[in-house]
């Protein structure tokens, strides 16, 4: 049984996984790059080792170099977080022929789901619903991909084989565009993971993004934790979640539960993992992916359930059997995340980069902050513009609108831009309070441009601070031309520096 | 000291009397403001209320984010709004316009020539950054004339990156 974990990341996530070994008594090992000398991760660790530069091919993507960290510091165990190594087999297995411990799936499970077109025939023959698409095939020649399209049907998607958060990734509507839009899809592939290997899709219209939470441990026990509903995304990137769905019903949870837990069974999967559903309008659910990882948002859910997914995580690498069984999980209220992003959501969420001035986090009842940033942490261009998630839960889905409401307000963040504002108006949006949204509704149904549609509330107290500033920098600007008087006449101060200097 | 703010085209006439006392489009308020530990967030006490805004410059204005909006306010003194009427209005939209890159990052590709035409609105530079490719687009019509960049460099923030004449 391990007892020094290295954790194979940076930011907020690195430091929740390192709160959860903090707990149950487990010294942490922190790695860092050239950048994240200052870092969050980095100062509460009990050890932190340099990895190399900024870049995170030369840092957070070293697994050689971070399994010789470990052997040396004596670390036991290596939680990947998400991103960077945490779905890469030969990690996985680099760690176990090291013997250390992997906190996650066994190589073989990671590598069966990471190639997107492997994981969908494997669930196929588990007899788990997948969406239409290119059922066989690893390399396919952009003939081949034409050639199947018009089988498929449009509108249909081109999705990176080895893909993720959206790469690679495009929406094609006819036979006409499509010859451009596979090059522009590998293109990006190739530059994200590598691999430039692209499958097809069927587009579901009208779709939501609905996952299922599941912990397995190494005695065949396998259940889920309900749902997260994702569907509010912006290119394909998640922006929000919560837990339960609105668009949810106890009969279609236990329905998904039981096929999410049947996919994972179906390549032998051990820990914690998320298996990612579209649910068309008439509740038809098709797998789409499984994450064999810990998720972004897994707070939601940990919310909802009151479990601890990163604690059931270090239990199920230590061999344990799950704490809980089916019975005993229970959805109790409404959780919502809200990824706050260094983007400027006035600027076409361009990503903004700096130094943390000064940050106010929200706190109070039901509130909870994950973040790796602080004032005076620097945000640079070489990692993800997330720099944290606030989560808040309340007894009712309306209660948790509230409750993030009055968070989001309360949340002050100086020195970068950030997307709380896109928060605030989603929260104030009609449709959302509804529940009535599909993962095309911010990018298509959506507006910030709340002002001129004559919803603003206090155009006058804008005014007044904004002349108010004016008057400020006026009056001050008018001081340090007068600072240089001085008190005295010239004469006498040369004469007063001369004495002094003698 | 009169001043006149104006957002999206809706004008206030605000005179500030002392540090106490503004006369909003005729009303008088009673106001306390104090930027909180010296940060672009700004405390308002105005009667009584309390509001609290992110102030930002823009470049020929203020943002304010107060509650989640964001109100762009543009605000001239008496003497400013005078030169301005005697000029005859507001400055056409002539000159070069300097691309300047919003944040660091590596230029993937650039997407004209110099020497040719753009359209307001059409993609110039794409630049990654935070693993995002990021298109800059035009803000006006107008005729591309110096590339400083070509794909692969990387960028600091505010670098210039083309010019439109």
């Amino acid at each position: 049984m391990f007892t020094k974990v290295l954790i194979a990341n940076r930011g907020e996530i690195a430091v929740r996984i390192l709160r959860a070994c903090r707990e149950v008594g487990i010294e942490t090992v922190a790695v860092y790059s050239e950048a994240d000398r200052q870092a969050l991760h980095v100062r509460y660790a009990d050890e932190a080792y340099l990895l190399g530069p900024a870049p995170s091919r030369e840092s957070y993507l070293r697994g050689d170099k971070i399994i010789e960290i470990a052997r040396k510091c004596g670390a036991d165990a290596i939680h990947p977080g998400y991103g960077f190594l945490a779905e890469r087999d030969d990690f996985a297995e680099a760690c176990e022929e090291a013997g250390i411990a992997f906190i996650g799936p066994k190589p073989s499970s990671i590598a069966a789901m990471g190639d997107k077109a492997v994981a969908r025939a494997t669930v196929l023959k588990a007899g788990v619903p997948v969406v239409p698409g290119t059922e066989d095939v690893g390399n396919m020649t952009d003939e081949q991909l034409l050639a199947v399209a018009s089988k498929i049907g449009f509108p249909l998607l081109i999705k990176a084989t080895a893909g993720g958060g959206g790469k690679g990734m495009r929406e094609v509507v006819n036979l006409d565009e499509m010859p451009v839009l596979i090059q522009s899809a590998r293109r990006e592939a190739e530059a994200a993971f590598g691999d430039g290997n692209v499958y097809l899709e069927k587009l579901v219209e009208g779709a939501r993004h609905i996952e299922i939470q599941i912990l397995a441990d190494a005695h065949g026990n396998v259940i889920h934790l309900g749902e997260r509903e994702c569907s509010l995304q912006r290119r394909h990137q998640k922006l929000l979640e919560e837990s339960p769905s609105p668009f949810m019903d106890e009969e279609l949870r236990n329905k998904m539960g039981a096929v999410a837990v049947k996919a994972a069974k179906a390549v032998d999967y051990i820990n914690a993992g998320t298996i990612e559903f579209l649910v068309d309008k008439d509740k038809n659910y098709y797998f789409l992916e499984m994450n064999t990882r810990l998720q972004v948002e897994h707070p939601v859910t940990e919310m909802v359930t009151g479990i601890d997914i990163v604690k059931e995580q270090i239990r199920i690498a230590r061999g344990r059997q799950l704490s809980y069984t089916q019975d005993d999980i229970k959805l109790n209220g409404a959780a919502i995340e809200c990824r706050i992003n260094a983007e400027d959501p006035y600027n076409g969420f361009l990503p903004s980069t700096g130094r943390i001035e000064h940050s106010l986090l929200p706190t109070g009842p039901g509130v909870r902050v994950d973040t790796g940033v602080y004032p005076g942490f620097e945000i640079t261009p070489y990692y993800d513009p997330m720099i944290a998630k606030l989560i808040v839960w309340g007894e009712t889905r309306g209660q948790a609108i509230l409750r993030m409401r009055r968070a989001l307000e309360e949340y002050r963040i100086v020195g970068v831009r950030t997307n709380i504002p896109f928060h605030q108006t989603m929260m104030n949006s009609h449709r959302f309070m509804a529940g009535q949204y599909d993962t095309r509704f911010v990018e298509e149904r959506f507006s910030m441009e709340q002002i001129e549609e004559g919803r603003s509330e206090f155009p006058d107290i804008a005014a007044l601070i904004a002349t108010l500033v004016t008057h400020d920098q006026t009056q001050r600007a008018a001081q340090i031309v007068r600072r240089n008087e001085r008190d005295t006449s010239n004469w006498k101060w040369v004469g007063r520096w001369e004495r002094m200097h003698r | 000291m009169k001043y006149a703010a104006s957002i999206n085209g809706n004008e206030f006439t605000i005179e500030i009397i002392d540090e106490k006392t503004v006369i909003v489009n005729g009303k008088t308020l009673t106001v306390n403001f104090d930027s909180v530990s010296g940060q672009p967030v700004y405390s308002l006490i105005v009667d009584g209320k309390s509001y609290e805004a992110y102030v930002y410059p823009g470049d020929e204005d203020w943002q304010v984010l107060l509650q989640g909006q964001l109100y762009p306010v543009k605000v001239e003194d008496e003497r400013e709004k005078r030169l301005r009427a005697a000029a005859g209005g507001a400055v056409a939209d002539t000159g070069e316009y300097h691309m300047k890159a919003p944040m660091p990052g590596m230029v993937v590709s650039v997407s004209v020539e110099e020497g040719q035409e753009v359209e307001k609105g059409q993609v110039l530079v794409i630049l990654e950054s935070m693993k995002m490719q990021n298109e800059l687009k035009s803000p006006r019509a107008g005729t591309v004339n110096r590339i400083r960049v070509k794909s692969g460099d990387s960028v600091e923030q505010r670098q210039t990156l083309l010019s439109v004449a």
